[in-house]
């Protein structure tokens, strides 16, 4: 099929939301090349449980897309109907596997050594988007708290070095009631701004009580979420052992298997007003390698996940010591809660992973007045960046989270 | 988008132009290389080299640059002082693990699907050297990582005559064997993982039909002392390095050719984990170095290069999530590195003019004396 051959019954499979939206839209779509075409439709298809600001920025995106005049429009898409398909993956039902499309278009991007010529058609899309779509400066600053070092009593570490050049390094923080200290804060901020996945709780770990759903807080954590990833392991490695004794499996077969998976599928049942964040867990396990395996990993992977689609005002994300390293074939197959854990590794997982959270909501809209903190969780240490502390300094003054949070906007 | 990643990107820029010139801050002066005529008129006969991929996939700012190198200290303090030290080395090919060396192998980007077992479509050169010079099988031999490299000694035949390509060990398959129904078989799954990137379709070797005769034919070694020292081994690159050794003992190939691909395991995600195999790949370069440098059939004649296939993405691309993968194709995950040490090289010099992966194929033939005619780089002039 050819994109001019888009039907409203071509999107007859898709769930409701996204058939409207696809239907509404249909004109841009026939008009988008096909190297682009099923990147869009990556995104439409799951519209029905994207969050929130998703569905906003896809709405603006196509708003715009069908405002542009011709030549504009063509113009905007000239890269992308210069990169050389084979007319083979043209019969892929890329309308209804957009996934598997993207995958082996990705493929066949570096086979032709057409990757880099994609990269800055992708990049000029984007850069153009993001122009002229500015998103709106939240109501209130984002504020992204990341907690490290959980069950590392002691640390020569010089910890945090990727941040301390874009904020203030506190020496003599005040560590008592720490952790109940920083869910105030972000409950306060939920009651104070509610909406929709507005506020998040990441815990590498088992979360903290008092901070989730009745608080207005998206919560999800490695402690919940370890079941369903051994699920999904066992059910992919049955998948892999099943077609390789018909034909062999390859990555790509993999990864189409894992994202056709479902929440019910995984076990992930609950609450139906949050049926978004049980999909976005599924993606977090599905699309984060090593996310199922170690706590850390999820954690940053999540989290990144979650500033990138969700677009959060608050976000509180604490690493938990992950499972010890072993052998992949035994990571894959045994349940990651009951093995002994390394702390010390996790330390360093998280420090990266903390720096990797201040990027991640850099790249959000507000970035000149977003706040940040880092703290080594019990510790005396913390780094905080925002616009009321100075880049690149030392507070070797005694003070607690609260004060430091409210130091930092 | 915004002005605090922009002046990062920038600091990174900044990084790889003056990486080296802090490494070699480190350890005194290095010089930028010139080139002598007179150098490269030294006799070739005899020459033995040895490649080292620093595999798979190391960022600047994990080795080279101030922050990594504290991960590195065999390559600054050691082998550095006696280096031309390459400071540019680009990968315009596919950043995939075997089809990135096959290209490093063949001087040529190949294009074929990374995780395909199929052999190089162009001559690699093991092939060169061995019709160029006439030399035996076992004076050349590729140690390689996983199951997907063991095309890699031979191209597919399609651009030239088939016989001349090296053996390739992989020392995983020959532990697999030796191992059999072990009853601690399951102790050594560590050594036997093939795939960090894909661990899900390429899981641990099972039985494979790898002959134990390999072992006491090839290595002199008994199933017994094989499995014995594997035993002593925390990673399956110490196991190739081992079986290198004995290979160096068995054969003294003139042309010997190691992947290392521990640190791949960034994949997993976990920094502290990446952070180990890189210096795990430090310290087994270092090794590497001095088993040359101890072994008479190589002592004095020898030439090492080592070179990672490629980097890993940029922390600062939003497409990619930085260590852990190498998807983007961004500037970082293609800017990588090349040493080389040995008796004709200049010591403590740097070389930055850009340089571009497939150069080394030509810079082998022109080191040790064949030719390399289907190999689509330049000689490194700087190095021979």
């Amino acid at each position: 099929m050819r994109p001019q051959d888009l039907r409203a019954k071509s999107f007859a499979k898709y769930p409701p939301q996204a058939r409207a939206f696809a239907v509404a839209n249909l004109a841009v779509l026939r008009q988008v090349p096909l190297s682009l075409l099923p990147i869009l439709l990556r995104e439409m298809i799951d519209y029905d449980w994207r969050f929130p600001v998703e569905q906003r920025v896809l709405t603006r995106q196509f708003q715009y897309l069908a405002s542009l005049p011709q030549p504009s429009f063509a113009n905007l898409m000239a890269p992308f109907a210069a990169v050389r398909l084979p007319a083979a993956i043209g019969k892929m039902d890329w309308v209804n596997q957009p996934q598997r499309f993207s995958e082996q278009l990705s493929g066949l991007l570096w086979s032709m050594q057409q990757m880099d010529a994609y990269r800055a058609a992708a990049l000029t899309y984007q850069k153009t988007l993001e122009q002229v779509l500015v998103e709106p400066v939240p109501a209130i600053s984002r504020l992204s708290i990341v907690v490290i070092g959980q069950g590392v009593p002691h640390s020569d570490r010089v910890l945090f070095r990727k941040l301390r050049p874009h904020g203030t390094i506190f020496t003599k923080v005040q560590p008592e009631d720490g952790m109940a200290t920083l869910i105030g804060v972000v409950n306060d901020r939920a009651r104070e701004h509610p909406a929709p996945y507005a506020h998040w709780y990441i815990d590498g770990g088992e979360p903290e009580p008092g901070c989730g759903l009745p608080q207005g807080v998206t919560l999800t954590s490695y402690h919940a979420l370890a079941p369903a990833a051994l699920k999904e392991l066992n059910l992919t490695s049955r998948f892999v052992q099943q077609s390789s004794a018909r034909s062999g499996v390859g990555p790509e077969a993999v990864q189409s298997f894992m994202a056709g998976l479902g929440p019910s599928d995984l076990g992930l049942h609950g609450d139906p007003s949050q049926t978004a964040l049980r999909h976005f867990e599924v993606n977090v396990l599905t699309e984060g390698a090593g996310a199922q395996v170690f706590s850390t990993t999820f954690v940053q992977w999540t989290a990144r996940e979650a500033l990138r689609r969700a677009q959060p005002l608050t976000l509180f994300a604490r690493f938990a010591p992950r499972q010890r390293m072993a052998p992949m074939e035994e990571l894959l197959k045994r349940d990651p809660l009951t093995q002994k854990t390394d702390p010390e590794g996790s330390l360093i997982d998280a420090d990266m992973g903390a720096y990797y959270t201040w990027i991640n909501q850099q790249r959000l809209s507000g970035a000149d007045r977003s706040c940040f903190l880092a703290w080594y969780e019990g510790h005396d240490i913390a780094v905080a960046i925002g616009p009321g502390l100075a880049k690149g300094t030392v507070s070797d003054s005694p003070a607690n989270l609260r004060k430091i949070v409210a130091w930092m906007s | 988008m915004i002005e605090n990643l922009r002046q990062i990107a920038q600091q990174t820029a900044w990084t790889r132009r003056d990486f080296l010139r802090s490494a070699a801050g480190a350890i005194g002066y290095a010089a930028t290389s010139h080139v002598s005529p007179l150098h490269a008129a030294v006799r070739q006969q005899g020459r033995k080299t040895v490649v080292v991929t620093f595999g798979g996939g190391a960022r600047d700012v994990e080795t080279f640059a101030p922050s990594g190198q504290e991960n590195i200290p065999h390559l600054i303090q050691e082998l550095i002082p006696q280096a031309t030290f390459c400071t540019q080395v680009v990968n315009h090919g596919i950043l995939g693990h075997y089809v990135a060396t096959a290209s490093l192998a063949t001087g040529v980007y190949e294009t074929f699907d990374n995780f395909a077992l199929v052999a190089p479509n162009h001559p690699t050169v093991f092939e060169y050297y061995r019709k160029g010079l006439g030399r035996p099988p076992n004076d050349v031999w590729v140690i390689a990582p996983s199951n997907g490299f063991n095309r890699i000694g031979q191209s597919s035949g399609a651009n030239f005559a088939r016989g001349y390509g090296a053996p390739v060990i992989l020392p995983k398959h020959l532990l697999n064997a030796a191992l059999g129904e072990h009853p601690n078989r399951g102790a050594f799954n560590f050594l036997l993982q093939d795939s960090y990137e894909d661990p899900m379709s390429t899981p641990v070797l099972g039985h494979t039909d790898v002959p134990l005769s390999r072992l006491t034919d090839v290595l002199h070694l008994s199933v017994e002392d094989f499995t014995r020292h594997a035993q002593t081994l925390s990673s399956a690159d110490e196991l190739s390095v081992y079986v290198m050794r004995q290979l160096m003992r068995q054969f003294a190939p003139s042309l010997l050719w190691i992947t290392l691909h521990d640190m791949d395991v960034a994949h997993a995600g976990a920094y502290s984990l990446y952070i180990e195999g890189i210096q795990r790949t430090d310290r087994l370069c270092g090794e590497i170095w001095r088993m040359i440098q101890n072994d008479p059939e190589y002592h004095g004649r020898t030439t090492m290069f080592i070179l990672p296939d490629f980097g890993r993405d940029s922390d600062m691309d939003a497409s990619g999530n930085g260590f852990q993968h190498h998807r983007t194709g961004d500037a970082l995950s293609r800017t990588t590195w090349m040493m080389a040490l040995g008796p004709h090289i200049r010591q403590n010099t740097t070389v930055n003019r850009p340089l571009d992966s497939v150069d080394l194929v030509p810079t082998l033939g022109a080191l040790m004396g064949f030719q390399t005619p289907g190999a689509k780089g330049r000689t490194i002039v700087e190095v021979i």
